[in-house]
């Protein structure tokens, strides 16, 4: 009798501390969402928190994004899609060639062998970026201002080579995973490597790919660094357009919120509906 | 084409494949790597032109006799140490109550859960700045039923670094989740049936065998977060700017507004080249700290 109310109550504990944690880890994407539909008024005289109890939810502030402002907007979601979408490809496409050769041959550099190659890849993605953006803020003047500083081709070249090692980590894990034999027995029926890359593996691995795919374009949609240092008008990207919110407005929190929802929005969406993929891609299981 | 294909075929066919990723790193990565130690040892102008002069140690003379930097390097100590201690304690936590199969709807608090990593952090950094807000933010305004003071968080130098580390916690205590949820389900089911056999207790359970079997998991974790908490500068970016004065300037930051708002990208570079230094000594002595542990352990 005594057992069971023990088990009962760390049953009830248990429940208690995951909706706490669930609460605390939703509160403040909640908070902005509402933001986003309340009065000026409401957010001043807050802290408001339930729409329509505590306060009457108006739209006015989405329209104004949608019609007046939509020319300054529209822009950096344009240029975030075009560089997060290309730079995405390409880390994709490179890496998933580089996880092959990973996988499948036997690199000798003096005594440096795989797992080392694999080591120094992975170790360019941890290092601080703040090392190398002001060189190559320099280096991209020195080469082609005109091409490369504020241009989408400077940015879209930053994030493939940001995202790369990730690219070649995830999708070493899923190219590991792969049986040999099926590429054995298409060698025998004469087919050459880029067949067998192109035509077995690329098909094979298409979720793989769209994992990688997703955690890159993750990546380069939340970037900030690169983006603040290499580009100012022209290659804006949405995390600096946020980012300049409240230099011009100052906290003018309902069009910040409303900036910040669209911000947060695909991510969100993606991350509900694909989630146990992405974490997958992420982190190998041996199961 | 012919010529491009047939570098995939024979002996040389992997090179071919590894060759553009290790080129692009090499571009983008590693050369201005090595650019940018050139530079800490530069004067950069751009007065009559762009020249770049050798100047041996001065800016590192600079930089260990500016006061600014061993404040910048003791915020970001105080958010790393802080940060990464709470989330490993809070995602371990949280990890072993959700690794409980029984929990009803394990899935859907996983998803909740791991929400908060996804976002960009410069919305976080506005997020912090809502929340911790001193007259209209919700914190000051909860605090007061719980007994506790409404504080000046954000504009208060002695809070605001604790506003952005709680912020921190709240986006990547789920990264810390995330692995060593992952590591608690890879432990064969065989050792916790063994385990009851014995009749060991919940504490014994997790002292003796979830947390040894866990260790790399653990390792891998903290290594990730310390390495990625280092560089922060999103969320203070936004939520104090550095401020009140200089109070939350991270390293990143400090080299960021030397570098390119006050436009001396060599002195900059230094900044950040420190930065580098104590990144991979730190975790060279992590490794090995957490070898001789394993050792320690295994006897």
């Amino acid at each position: 009798m005594r057992a069971i109310g023990k088990e009962r109550l760390l049953k009830i504990l248990t429940y208690t501390l995951l909706v706490s944690w669930g609460i605390f880890a939703l509160f403040p994407i909640y908070w902005t969402i509402t933001t986003s539909f309340k009065e000026k008024l409401d957010v001043f005289m807050g802290p408001k928190y339930i729409p329509w109890a505590d306060f009457k939810p108006v739209l006015k502030w989405w329209k104004r994004i949608f019609t007046v402002e939509v020319s300054e907007v529209i822009r950096p979601f344009k240029n975030s899609i075009i560089i997060a979408t290309v730079s995405s490809l390409v880390a994709m496409l490179l890496g998933t060639m580089a996880a092959y050769g990973l996988t499948r041959f036997r690199f000798k550099l003096g005594r440096l062998g795989n797992q080392d190659i694999l080591v120094w890849i992975i170790s360019q993605r941890m290092m601080p970026p703040i090392v190398t953006v002001l060189a190559l803020f320099l280096m991209f003047k020195i080469v082609s201002e005109k091409y490369l500083i504020d241009s989408l081709l400077g940015m879209i070249l930053v994030y493939s080579s940001f995202n790369l090692p990730i690219a070649v980590w995830v999708m070493r894990n899923f190219l590991s995973q792969i049986p040999y034999s099926i590429e054995e027995a298409a060698m025998v029926d004469g087919a050459s490597r880029t067949q067998i890359f192109f035509r077995i593996i690329i098909p094979m691995t298409l979720p793989s790919l769209t994992v990688t795919f997703l955690l890159c374009f993750i990546f380069a949609w939340n970037e900030f660094l690169f983006a603040l240092i290499l580009t100012f008008s022209d290659a804006r990207t949405v995390p600096i357009l946020i980012a300049s919110q409240h230099f011009q407005r100052g906290p003018q929190w309902w069009d910040i919120s409303a900036l910040s929802t669209l911000a947060i929005a695909p991510v969100i969406i993606i991350a509900l509906s694909l989630q146990r993929y992405l974490v997958r891609g992420l982190i190998p299981m041996r199961k | 084409m012919k010529k491009l294909l047939s570098l995939f075929s024979g002996k040389r066919a992997g090179r071919s494949f590894l060759a553009p990723t290790v080129l692009v790193l090499i571009a983008l990565t590693t050369f201005p790597f090595l650019f940018s130690l050139w530079l800490t040892l530069s004067k950069v102008s751009f007065i009559g032109g762009l020249s770049i002069h050798f100047i041996g140690l001065r800016n590192w003379a600079r930089l260990f006799a500016d006061e600014r930097t061993w404040n910048a390097l003791s915020n970001t100590l105080l958010i790393v140490v802080i940060a990464v201690t709470v989330e490993y304690v809070l995602g371990l936590g949280l990890a072993l109550l959700l690794s409980n199969t029984k929990i009803k709807g394990r899935s859907s608090f996983r998803v909740l859960f791991l929400t908060p990593m996804m976002l960009a952090p410069i919305a976080v950094g506005y997020m912090g700045r809502m929340m911790f807000n001193y007259t209209r933010g919700p914190v000051n305004h909860i605090f007061p039923y719980l007994g506790l003071p409404a504080l000046g968080w954000l504009t208060d130098s002695g809070t605001a670094i604790y506003s952005i580390i709680i912020m921190d916690i709240w986006q990547w205590t789920p990264l810390m989740f995330l692995i060593l949820l992952a590591g608690i389900e890879t432990i064969p089911s065989g050792f916790f049936e063994a385990a009851r056999v014995d009749g060991a207790s919940r504490w014994q359970l997790f002292r003796h065998i979830i947390f040894p079997l866990l260790a790399p998991a653990s390792v891998a974790a903290i290594l990730i977060r310390v390495l990625e908490t280092f560089k922060i500068i999103d969320t203070i970016y936004i939520m104090t700017g550095g401020g009140p004065g200089i109070s939350t300037e991270s390293m990143t930051l400090f080299g960021y507004s030397l570098g390119l708002s006050a436009f001396d990208l060599a002195y900059g570079s230094t900044i950040a080249f420190s930065l580098f230094i104590m990144v991979l000594v730190i975790s060279i002595v992590l490794l090995l700290m957490t070898r001789r542990f394993q050792e320690l352990t295994v006897q």
